[in-house]
């Protein structure tokens, strides 16, 4: 823990591994690192595998167990630009909202396939909202329970059809996931009772 | 936000710690770790804080920016205890703490949302109690993605900007070489739209409807060689030319082809002169309008060509001016004139003054000119001898015009055109003839020639005066002036009564007007005792003259029949013209009574006689008319017997000759005594003749009763009353009634057959007819015989008169052969001869246009006379009639005019008394002709009648060849001179002359007069300038219409040799100075040229 002075710690760009004590191997690019409060911050690439998003791990050294410098920065890290608060705040702003949401419909009794419905449309479409359990969408389109193709009403238009396409693909993929989901359960069953 | 508490919470354990930990809170506050600026303001904001100090994690740059980038990310942190809470990363604090919106436990089961109760709020997580902060599927971009916003721009951009230097560009050696140019020139630049449309075709399946030929929007243009094709499009060609030389389009063109370019034009770089500018303006493109610029040379000649044509046009005016003249007067003056003129003056005129000239040229000079000038004036009476010869040609008019008045007396007077067109030629002729005959009459009557001059155009004074109460005022002025006239007049009244008895009658009825008269008379009555005894010459010499000239008169038909009527024919002349003069009187009397109710009054006690004579004097007046013609020639061939002639022809000829003998005693006293009075007959009587024939009638009626009333009365009163009654009431009431404007000139010609004399009288009649109308008309009448008489007895009268008889049968002939010529030759010798001519053409003129035509000039004229006397009422009016009548006679109203402003006092002392008319003759003749020239030195010393009859017979003698030969020579001249300018010079002249005329006639019976005159003069002058002009032009066409008559008389012609040389010099000189000045030069050229002819007469006569 002894804090490494200056120079000696962690330089901006440099691959550090360190593992936290609760035995997490953390592994990435330094971006930044402040001594006093011993906190590193590291860039790694996307869980989801995107290649325009990265994840970013701040940890606190304090409770890391131990740290080792892959490589070295090789050279100076890259001014840092301006960032546009007003926009960071209206986004922090929206996610909780839509957290928010979330919670309200869930508190609702939404089932959980609305649910999941709901969150998909969001993917696509920001502009939905829980309206007790029926979904309004660009407040035209209203999907209510079951939440299948046939329960989206609205104005004969591109967005009614645009909507129950989403909503087709959803279930489709829904069943997909869930098939797969049963294999494995049946397969991790089987082999749990195989191999007990 | 949620941040402070924890950052104030942090802060708080801080905030023990320096300012740098109140200054990092504040910085986290901000949000931003990396920006220690934001963090300042908050500092300041929030305290001590020195920008400087940043606590915790907000001193770390690369942390701070960081940890904001990710910012309102979801976020999973775990803390020491093995708990994950999932929630909206928030902000963070300078310790590194963590805060989370919406954070909520994460459950074991991932798929399950987290409940409403669930969610906390917010948390705030020390750094101490966080083991790691997992941000997922983070953007860092995210807040860099607004850097093309205008803050992000110039926030990168700030510091770094600088003014660029701008550098023009040069293309390089190869641009300036050709590459450029090549894009100009390069027809294939850019894509063809052909090639557009395939490649369009080709890629996209898309076919253009394009169609080259427009048809949507146009019709194709189908060639064809067809004719019709071809007009149009030379047609179009041509308008092409045209728009392409128009000003405005070459204006335009110039613009767009300016040599200079637009950036040479605009530019405001400064550069050195290029080549390309020479090039440009070689190689640029030439507008059509350019190229022709020298064709444009072409376009020069055609403006030159225009300035022909203007001059072209000026000259046609002239013609036309003429010809409208010739038109208007074609019909009544001109007609009459011209038209008439020729077919009648050749016909009758020039019977007669072939006749006329033979014979009165004969007779004249032995009769009338030799017998009575030798005692008035020997040399003016040599002179007339010539004018004799122009006055026989004159007589020859005055035959013609007789004729005419007898043939066309009666009916003229009805319509006046006709009679005035007659008249006009009769008067042209007569004024040519009898004008020489009235010359020679009155220098015939020389004795009292003067007296017989400023009688005839005192005469029409009086009798204008006489007509209208104004001229009473004159009559008795000139009469008080003219004292000796009136004896002379009451000689000629009673010569003229004694002569026709018949006529006497008429003259009486004209003389009962005399009411005007008997003051005129009285008045005039010194002046008329002259006149009288000059009338009485004269009249004897009338008589004599009359037969003589009635023979020769007699000769030409109209003179034939004038002469007939005359003293041989007075029995059947006589009767018709009793017949007429009855006429007449009836006409007259109502006009007359209507007209000068003082002259009416005594008049109409006469009228009654003169209706009943009137009729005879109609006849009378025809054979007046003829007489006057034969007065004329009579006169002309002997100034006194021409006078006496011109009287006795008057009365003679009328048989009405009594009446016209006493008219033309009258007139003679006034006219005939002036010769001039013949000679203004001529000139009056050849304008007048028609009118002067009535006039003569009437007067010779009045005259005749003047003369029986006049001898009754002293001569005076009756020549008033003569002149009064007789003009104004017979003609002037005939006219009146019948036309007014026209019965005046009617009236006029037919005083003209009278005698001249009467012709003078009939002149005034005429004004006083149409006074008796109008006092204007009469005034104007008397202002035309006045001027005529001037005219003719000035100068002009009696050159005009031989100029104007012979003028008149050579300008008829002219006319009669080129009547624009002749007409021309009669405005121009009208000028000078032309005035012998106007008169004759004013007398027909004042026949047919004597109202408005006579009133221009005549009026003109005459107003000076009347608006000095009386005139100034009647000048308007008398202008208009004047001119009205002067134009007939315009020769004579000029002359008249002028006479008749000198005259218009002096014929009212002529008027009232015969005596007075001599004078008036006189003073007109000496006024007009005499008295600058010949009139003073010949008629000076002779005396006012010796004047006057020197004037008068030198006038009548001299004129009449003089205006002859002037015609013949000056015709073209004064063909090509206009009418106008003669009129005006005449016009002007005479008022010049008139004031000094009447001066050397005034010193005779008229200084009184005459000073009046004189004043009247100016007046005139003024007036009858203006009015001249206007006569001149009308007095222009109506020479040109005596030019016919002239034409009318052939006898003339060997007159017209005689006046020739003088008249020429006068006329051409007249014509030239009229042109350039009017007024001015024209009257004092004129004046001069007319007193040269009257010189040239004197001279001759003396």
């Amino acid at each position: 823990m002894a804090a490494p002075g200056p120079g000696e710690y962690f330089s901006v760009g440099s691959h550090v591994s360190c593992l936290t004590c609760l035995g997490q191997r953390l592994q990435g690019e330094v971006v930044a690192f402040d001594y006093p409060s011993k906190m590193l911050t590291l860039k790694c690439p996307s869980s989801s595998g995107k290649p325009n998003l990265s994840d970013v791990i701040l940890i606190n050294l304090a409770y890391v167990s131990e740290v080792d410098i892959i490589n070295d920065r090789t050279e100076t890290p890259p001014p840092l630009a301006s960032l546009n608060v007003s926009k960071l705040a209206n986004r922090a702003r929206t996610e909780k909202e839509d957290k928010l949401s979330q919670a309200y419909a869930i508190s609702a009794g939404v089932s959980v396939e609305g649910q999941q419905l709901f969150q998909t449309i969001h993917k696509t479409i920001k502009d939905c909202k829980w309206q007790e359990k029926n979904i309004i969408v660009m407040d035209d389109v209203v999907i209510s329970p079951p939440y299948q193709v046939e329960n989206c009403k609205g104005k004969e238009g591109s967005a009614l059809s645009h909507i129950r396409k989403i909503v087709e693909k959803h279930f489709r993929d829904v069943e997909s996931q869930k098939s797969m989901q049963r294999t494995q359960a049946q397969q991790t069953q089987k082999d749990s009772s195989l191999s007990s | 936000m949620s941040m402070k508490p924890q950052a104030g919470g942090n802060r708080k354990p801080g905030g023990s710690n320096s300012g740098a930990a109140a200054a990092s809170g504040t910085g986290g506050a901000g949000g931003g770790v990396g920006r220690q600026n934001i963090g300042r303001g908050r500092n300041n904001a929030k305290g001590p804080s020195t920008a400087v100090a940043f606590s915790g994690v907000y001193a770390n740059m690369r942390m701070v920016h960081v940890l904001t980038s990710v910012v309102g990310n979801k976020c999973e942190l775990k803390v020491k205890n093995g708990l994950i809470y999932e929630g909206v990363f928030k902000t963070y604090g300078p310790e590194c703490e963590i805060v989370l919106d919406a954070a909520h436990r994460k459950s074991v089961e991932p798929n399950v949302g987290p409940r409403r109760e669930d969610i906390v709020e917010s948390i705030i997580f020390k750094s101490s109690d966080v083991v790691v902060v997992h941000f997922k599927d983070v953007d860092l971009n995210y807040a860099k993605k607004d850097n093309f916003t205008d803050s992000a721009v110039s926030a990168r951009l700030n510091g770094e900007h600088k003014e660029k230097d701008l550098e023009p560009w040069d293309g390089g050696e190869q641009h300036i070489s050709g590459s450029m140019e090549s894009l100009d020139t390069d027809l294939s630049n850019g894509w063809d739209p052909d090639e557009m449309f395939k490649y369009n075709e080709e890629t996209y399946g898309v076919k253009s409807t394009y169609d080259s030929s427009l048809s949507s929007y146009t019709v194709p243009l189908e060639r064809d060689n067809s004719e019709e094709f071809l007009k149009r499009e030379a047609r179009a060609s041509q308008l092409a030319e045209e728009i392409e030389a128009s000003a405005t389009y070459k204006a335009r063109v110039a613009l767009e082809n300016d040599d200079r370019s637009e950036e040479e034009k605009y530019t405001a770089v400064v550069r050195g002169e290029r080549e390309l500018h020479s090039l440009n303006r070689e190689n640029k493109y030439i507008p059509p309008s350019q190229r022709n610029r020298e064709p444009g040379m072409s376009w020069g000649p055609g403006r030159q060509n225009s300035p022909r044509l203007v001059q072209c046009s000026p000259g046609p005016p002239t013609p036309r001016s003429g010809s409208h003249d010739y038109n208007a007067m074609d019909q009544r003056v001109v007609n009459g004139g011209a038209h008439p003129w020729p077919s009648r003056c050749p016909s009758p005129s020039s019977r007669p003054p072939s006749r006329y000239q033979s014979g009165p040229t004969n007779s004249l000079p032995p009769r009338a000119a030799t017998p009575t000038r030798p005692p008035s004036r020997p040399p003016s009476r040599p002179s007339r001898p010539l004018s004799h010869p122009s006055a026989h040609g004159s007589s020859g008019p005055l035959s013609t015009m007789p004729k005419r008045l007898s043939s066309e007396g009666p009916p003229r007077m009805s319509p006046k055109s006709q009679r005035t067109p007659r008249p006009h030629r009769v008067a042209s002729c007569r004024g040519g003839g009898p004008p020489p005959p009235d010359y020679m009459s009155p220098g015939a009557s020389v004795e009292v020639s003067a007296a017989p001059l400023a009688r005839n155009s005192p005469s029409g004074g009086t009798w204008s005066s006489v007509v209208s109460g104004a001229h009473r005022p004159r009559s008795p002025r000139q009469n008080s002036v003219g004292g000796g006239a009136p004896s002379s007049s009451c000689l000629s009244s009673p010569q003229a009564g004694t002569v026709p008895v018949d006529s006497v009658t008429a003259s009486t009825t004209a003389t009962s007007p005399t009411a005007a008269n008997p003051a005129t008379n009285l008045d005039a009555s010194p002046i008329e005792e002259a006149k009288e005894l000059r009338v009485l010459e004269t009249r004897q010499n009338s008589p004599n003259a009359n037969k003589e000239n009635v023979k020769p008169i007699e000769a030409s038909a109209s003179i034939t029949r004038s002469i007939g009527k005359g003293p041989p024919n007075m029995a059947p002349d006589h009767r018709k013209q009793i017949d007429n003069l009855r006429k007449f009187s009836e006409d007259f009397r109502l006009p007359s009574s209507s007209n000068p109710d003082t002259v009416f009054e005594p008049m109409v006690t006469k009228t009654p006689r003169d209706l009943g004579e009137k009729p005879k004097d109609q006849a009378a007046e025809k054979s007046a008319v003829d007489s006057t013609g034969l007065k004329v020639s009579m006169e002309s061939g002997v100034n006194e017997e021409t006078s006496t002639s011109v009287i006795v022809a008057l009365a003679g000829s009328k048989s009405g000759t009594p009446s016209l003998s006493p008219s033309s005693a009258v007139p003679e006293q006034k006219r005939g005594p002036d010769v001039t009075s013949q000679g203004v007959q001529t000139t009056l009587p050849l304008a007048n003749t028609a009118a002067k024939d009535k006039d003569e009638k009437e007067k010779n009626d009045p005259v005749a009763e003047s003369v029986r009333k006049s001898t009754l009365n002293p001569n005076a009163k009756e020549f008033n009353p003569r002149v009064f009654c007789s003009p104004p009431k017979p003609a002037t009431t005939p006219t009146l009634t019948r036309p007014q404007g026209q019965p005046s000139p009617s009236i006029v010609v037919q005083q003209p057959p009278a005698v001249y004399g009467q012709t003078m009288f009939q002149m005034y009649p005429l004004t006083p007819v149409s006074p008796g109308v109008q006092k204007s008309i009469i005034w104007k009448p008397p202002a035309m015989y006045h001027v005529q008489v001037p005219h003719m007895a000035m100068s002009q009268t009696k050159p005009y008169r031989p100029g104007k008889v012979p003028n008149m049968p050579q300008q008829r002939p002219d006319q009669h052969h080129p009547p624009g010529t002749s007409t021309m030759m009669h405005p121009a010798t009208a000028a000078g001869p032309p005035i012998v001519a106007p008169n004759p053409a004013y007398s027909t003129q004042y026949f047919t246009c004597s109202p408005q035509q006579f009133a221009s000039q005549p009026l003109v004229q005459q107003m000076p006379h009347y608006q000095s006397q009386a005139q100034h009422v009647f000048s308007p009016m008398i202008q208009g009639s004047a001119r009205m009548i002067t134009p007939p006679g315009h020769g004579q109203p000029s002359l008249v005019s002028s006479s008749t402003t000198q005259y218009g006092e002096q014929t009212h002392t002529m008027y009232v008394s015969p005596t007075p008319i001599p004078q008036q003759f006189p003073h007109p003749s000496s006024t007009l002709h005499p008295h600058p020239q010949h009139p003073q030195p010949s008629a000076t010393p002779t005396g006012q009648p010796q004047q006057g009859n020197q004037h008068g017979g030198s006038h009548p003698a001299p004129s009449p060849v003089q205006h002859p030969q002037h015609q013949a020579a000056a015709q073209a001249m004064h063909l090509g001179n206009p009418p106008q300018q003669q009129m005006y010079s005449a016009l002007a002249p005479t008022p010049p002359s008139m004031t000094p005329g009447p001066n050397p006639q005034s010193p005779q019976a008229s200084f009184p007069s005459a000073q009046q005159t004189v004043y009247i003069h100016p007046q005139q002058v003024q007036h009858g300038y203006n009015p001249n002009h206007m006569a001149h032009v009308q007095q222009a066409h109506m020479q040109s219409g005596m030019v016919p008559q002239h034409h009318g008389t052939p006898s003339h012609p060997p007159t017209m040799m005689l006046m020739a040389t003088q008249a020429p010099t006068g006329p051409q000189p007249a014509l030239p100075q009229g042109t350039l000045n009017p007024i001015p030069v024209s009257s004092a050229t004129h004046y001069s040229y007319t007193l040269t002819p009257v010189q040239a007469h004197h001279q001759q006569q003396m």
